[in-house]
């Protein structure tokens, strides 16, 4: 079966372009509104915040993006946080290079078990991806002792907090990150197999394509890519919290990446789009949180916000 | 046009090596067993990695034998005696003890709260003790406390995970006549029937004591923001009202100017705290409804470029060495304690009871608190 986009009938060219464009029209508006109603909004300070605070989000929605690419899902993008931030303080006795290399292998352990589940035992990658969401983060936990450690090490800090001309490297490496994973999904080869698995993945074994390599490999990657996530969360707090880190970020990640108009059917990765979904969901609730909106409330117009994103994507979404 | 269209049929069309599935075959499962024998190499180094593992954190597991032994502050209420709730006498020595935990041990609170029963049931000598933990599920809370009574448990300590839904579980108890002394929640059900006493803190007086601190530590000026716990939980609604309402009673020059929830978790503290502080600039103290937060708004503090303690005055509830710590580094200001050690005083109230002798339904303990005076000198006691 081949992709096929399903034209609404009555679908004019305004509502084209706001499918197309309708994320970043959002987060015009909501940028608009803040210009209008929120103190000290448009501030360097406050504007470093928001691309700080989106770093996590932004780059667990980038794996989720390709892992969304070839029809899959990773529920367990939090355990990998967990398991990064559990094991860097454990080993930044010997240093921090050593320290950051195991904690991005630790992770590849979960990135590993999903690759290996979805990819060769055939396990559903929701069901597959649900149990390391859970056993991830036990092991996690059960790797740091149960326990919470405040993180010291200099150099740790000095990637939560060091800036480079005042932009702070956890945007610096955000935005590498960003570059590297655009360019691997538009203008490699192996961009293109992936997105070839996830449009249908019978075409593409029949292809030739090592599907199950490409599976593998993409779960792998989203697992370091939580990781670094976990890494740069854990230098940020300045502590390592293994309990609470990344919890319930594959929500958010998923949301960003769907936002962004990468459909869940697979077959096609937008990275522009991921950026752009992330950002919407910070400012969002940087918004709700300024004005003091409470927490109930606060959930239902995300979710409002969100439907109503999505909805008027629908025309993208329906594929195959 | 879609890639898969391009790459996925056109290539297979394209490409003969594929057209015949007998070449196929071989070749994918040949590629499936080199990956596998990766993946297996793998996992396996990463196994030895993760087994060989050195402890150069700082060690922050809570400790029963801390200082801090819990006293009771009142429990002038009504009482509860053996004959009343149709219990058999029995000697702790012969019985067997069953303890249920609700939450995952992966806090402080729950570390040192589990590790006092259990330090406190092999000093009292018990029969047996069994100890389960409900990983933050009711329906597992449930389950584990019938466990606990098929497996013999002649008396009952649980740890509610929430103050409803616990109900077919105590009526299991119930219908065999075994105490149960819940301690740290209460329970929305009757006591000296569903259930013999409670044993906690008076969250509403938590609150109001930190509203006290930071009144005290402010001169009673300057502009708040309040840490919330999680949403819809009843200590964050009782820490809530005993600030608010102590503030408005007291301290008529505070202006309480954003209430955001932080879930108990110190990334939630922080990221809410580093917007709150852009908003409102002029923030001058933190309350924050536990020790996890607080120290999460310390760290937005110091990224924010301000000194905490000083320019950012910070007040939470719990009582944990972190917390603690902090206040004798000088960037920290008061924590009201809730103190975890149920261990002594739990022990000692089944004793009674089951010699026959009446005790209190509600058992509030007293909490101790910490603050620049004397926190250098109690935060050995901290949990």
């Amino acid at each position: 079966m081949s992709s096929v986009t399903i034209r609404l009938p009555r679908q004019g060219a305004g509502l084209a372009l706001l499918q197309k464009y309708g994320v970043y029209l959002a987060i015009v508006l909501i940028l608009v509104a803040n210009l209008l109603v929120t103190p000290n909004f448009f501030t360097v300070d406050n504007l470093r915040t928001q691309l700080v605070q989106v770093v996590p989000v932004l780059i667990v929605a980038l794996g989720m993006a390709l892992v969304i690419g070839t029809e899959g899902i990773d529920l367990s993008v939090g355990a990998s946080m967990a398991m990064a931030a559990a094991v860097l303080p454990l080993y930044i006795g010997y240093g921090f290079v050593p320290a950051l290399i195991i904690a991005l292998v630790a992770a590849l352990v979960i990135g590993l078990t999903n690759g290996v589940l979805v990819a060769f035992v055939g396990v559903q990658p929701i069901v597959a991806t649900l149990s390391l969401m859970v056993a991830g983060r036990g092991l996690a936990l059960l790797v740091a002792g149960e326990q919470l450690r405040p993180v010291i090490d200099p150099s740790v800090l000095a990637l939560g907090r060091g800036t480079v001309f005042g932009v702070p490297w956890a945007v610096l490496i955000a935005a590498a990150l960003v570059a590297i994973i655009a360019v691997l999904v538009n203008r490699t080869t192996f961009g293109k197999q992936l997105v070839a698995v996830g449009g249908n993945r019978r075409a593409a074994e029949l292809a030739g394509l090592p599907v199950k390599r490409i599976l593998l490999v993409i779960y792998l990657v989203c697992a370091v890519l939580a990781a670094v996530a976990g890494i740069i969360g854990t230098a940020r707090l300045a502590a390592s919290v293994p309990s609470t880190i990344g919890n319930l970020i594959e929500l958010s990640a998923i949301t960003a990446v769907v936002v962004g108009g990468t459909p869940l059917s697979g077959g096609q990765v937008k990275i522009a789009g991921t950026v752009a979904g992330a950002l919407l969901l910070q400012i969002i609730t940087a918004t709700l949180v300024k004005h003091n909106v409470p927490d109930a409330y606060s959930q239902i117009i995300q979710a409002a916000i969100i439907v109503v994103a999505v909805y008027i994507q629908r025309g993208k979404v329906f594929t195959k | 046009m879609f890639l898969s269209e391009r790459i996925g049929i056109h290539a297979a069309l394209a490409n003969p090596a594929v057209t015949s599935t007998r070449k196929l075959v071989p070749m994918a499962l040949q590629r499936t067993s080199r990956s596998l024998v990766a993946a297996v190499g793998l996992a396996a180094t990463v196994g030895l990695i993760l087994t060989g593992c050195t402890n150069t954190g700082t060690d922050t597991k809570g400790s029963s034998s801390g200082s801090s032994e819990q006293t009771v502050k009142a429990s002038d209420g009504p009482t509860c005696d053996l004959a009343t709730y149709k219990g058999e006498k029995i000697d702790l020595k012969d019985a067997v003890v069953g303890f249920s935990q609700s939450e995952k041990e992966d806090n402080p609170f729950r570390i040192a709260e589990t590790q006092s029963i259990k330090d406190e049931a092999a000093k009292v000598g018990v029969k047996k003790f069994i100890s389960t933990n409900a990983q933050s599920t009711l329906s597992k809370q449930i389950s584990d406390i019938q466990d606990l009574i098929s497996q013999g448990a002649n008396v009952l300590i649980v740890a509610p995970l929430n103050s409803d839904g616990l109900e077919p579980a105590l009526s299991a108890a119930r219908a065999k006549n075994i105490p149960v002394i819940t301690i740290d929640r209460k329970l929305n059900a009757e006591a000296c029937s569903d259930y013999v006493s409670f044993l906690g803190s008076d969250f509403v007086e938590q609150g109001k004591r930190a509203a006290d601190q930071l009144i005290k530590g402010t001169g009673g000026k300057g502009k708040v923001a309040i840490l919330l716990g999680a949403s819809g939980n009843g200590v964050t609604t009782d820490r809530t009202k005993g600030f608010v309402d102590e503030i408005k009673a007291k301290g008529s020059g505070i202006e309480i100017v954003a209430q955001q929830t932080g879930d108990f978790a110190r990334d939630k503290g922080q990221s809410v705290t580093e917007q709150l502080l852009q908003s409102n600039p002029e923030i001058t103290a933190i309350y924050a409804e536990n020790d996890e937060m607080g120290l999460g708004a310390q760290a937005a503090i110091i990224a924010a470029g301000k000194t905490p303690g000083k320019d950012i005055q910070i007040y939470s509830i719990d009582g944990t060495k972190n917390a603690v710590s902090q206040i004798v580094a000088g960037q920290y200001n008061g924590v009201i304690e809730s103190n975890p050690r149920f261990g002594p005083l739990a022990f000692k109230t089944l004793k009674s009871f089951l010699a026959g002798d009446p005790v209190g339904q509600d058992i509030i303990i007293e909490d101790g608190e910490y603050d620049p005076d004397n926190a250098a000198s109690k935060v050995d006691g901290a949990f």
